[in-house]
């Protein structure tokens, strides 16, 4: 659910990067973090584990510049993809307005990017957003054992979306999905 | 339900009152910072010494903190808890529900009771409410078919 507050003159979208376990969400936002201008970003909050996976969330507030006087914010988040934290995922989705889906390319990952995509869509329809856009992130483009992105999209039944394929580690892709999915929530409003 | 809202408004006069509210708020009970944030984390108002980039990113967890918690009042068999609370060395910061979708966090210095924080809380949140309510019954200011327009025009220069 977008904010508009009036007062400050601001919008802010609310973007969740959602995925299964180790596919590369948190990597993008450290990827965005990084690259953009010190003045721009907010403080970057990750709640992880000792070994660095997702606990809770990662969140990251970003300033993308005014339009007609309107300062335009993006409220980044990430969700945990291990299975154990399947509540976890569904409360960090509330009140999303687009969602960047990091999908594994590895083979031996194929089953946990569909449970995983299916997680996501029961909890959109448990929060009645059905409409809400979608972008895909086809991740790890650089490791040996991919599946043919053709194949990828068959599996995730990904036809007519709108899909990148990703290197999140070496920043592949990762600002194209970002401005794809705000031009994407922008025009929803 | 809350699928069906596509933005929440803010306009310039309920802030206006906002801050009013917690100004005066903030001197009768000396918290040191009073934030209002919606349940899924995002800052509406503030007042105190808090930054503006604090204030967000406690939001997002202070949002965070309380959905977990419900989780585990789900678990436990308990339909919600209304408030949690925590107390550091220094600091305690109150979370509690002001309406379905508003949460408000107070946060005090150590010197004061846990009593008075829970009374003010309290006390806080009963006056926001209906400010609260005409926010969203009133009639909605809807963005301008010409920030609508700009905003699909510009946003490939935002990057
Ligand atoms: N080779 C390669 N490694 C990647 C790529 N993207 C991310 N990684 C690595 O994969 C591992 C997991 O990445 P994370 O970003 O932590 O994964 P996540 O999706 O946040 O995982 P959870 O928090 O458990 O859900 C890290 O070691 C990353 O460096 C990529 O495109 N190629
Ligand atoms: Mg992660």
């Amino acid at each position: 659910m977008s904010l508009i507050d009036f007062s400050k003159s601001e919008i802010t979208f609310k973007v969740v990067y959602y995925g299964p376990a180790m596919s590369g969400k948190t990597t993008n936002l450290s990827w965005i973090f990084r690259t953009i201008p010190e003045k721009v970003k907010g403080q970057f909050t990750s709640i992880a584990t000792e070994t660095e996976r997702t606990l809770f969330f990662d969140f990251l507030p970003v300033e993308l510049g005014t339009v007609k006087g309107f300062k335009i914010r993006l409220s980044l988040y990430t969700v945990p993809g291990q299975e154990l934290y399947k509540l976890t995922r569904k409360s960090v989705l509330k009140s999303v307005d687009g969602i960047v889906f990091v999908a594994d390319s590895n083979r031996d990952r194929r089953e946990d990017n569909v449970k995983n995509l299916e997680d996501m869509f029961k909890n959109l329809a448990d929060y009645e957003l059905p409409d809400i856009p979608i972008i895909y992130q086809l991740n790890k483009r650089d490791t040996p054992a991919i599946m043919p992105v053709g194949e990828l999209i068959d599996d995730l039944q990904l036809k007519g979306k709108h899909v990148y394929l990703g290197i999140a580690s070496s920043g592949v892709s990762v600002m194209e999905c970002l401005k794809g999915i705000t031009r994407e929530v922008v025009s929803k409003i | 339900m809350e699928g069906q809202l596509s933005s929440l408004v803010i306009t310039k006069e309920d802030i206006e009152t906002i801050d009013e509210l917690f100004s005066q708020y903030l001197v009768d009970s000396q918290a040191k910072d009073i934030i209002l944030l919606n349940k899924s984390g995002e800052l509406l108002a503030k007042s105190g010494m808090v930054t503006r980039d604090s204030a967000i990113a406690v939001s997002a967890l202070a949002a965070g903190v309380f959905s977990a918690t419900n989780e585990l009042a789900k678990l436990l068999g308990e339909r919600e808890f209304t408030l949690t609370f925590h107390q550091g060395k220094e600091t305690n910061i109150h979370i509690s529900l002001v309406d379905p979708l508003i949460l408000l966090a107070v946060i005090f210095d150590n010197k004061a009771p846990i009593g008075a924080i829970r009374f003010w809380a309290k006390k806080i949140s009963g006056s926001i409410k209906p400010v609260l309510e005409k926010m969203a019954s009133g009639p909605r200011q809807e963005p301008s078919q010409d920030l609508r327009k700009g905003l699909q025009d510009e946003i490939d220069n935002l990057f």
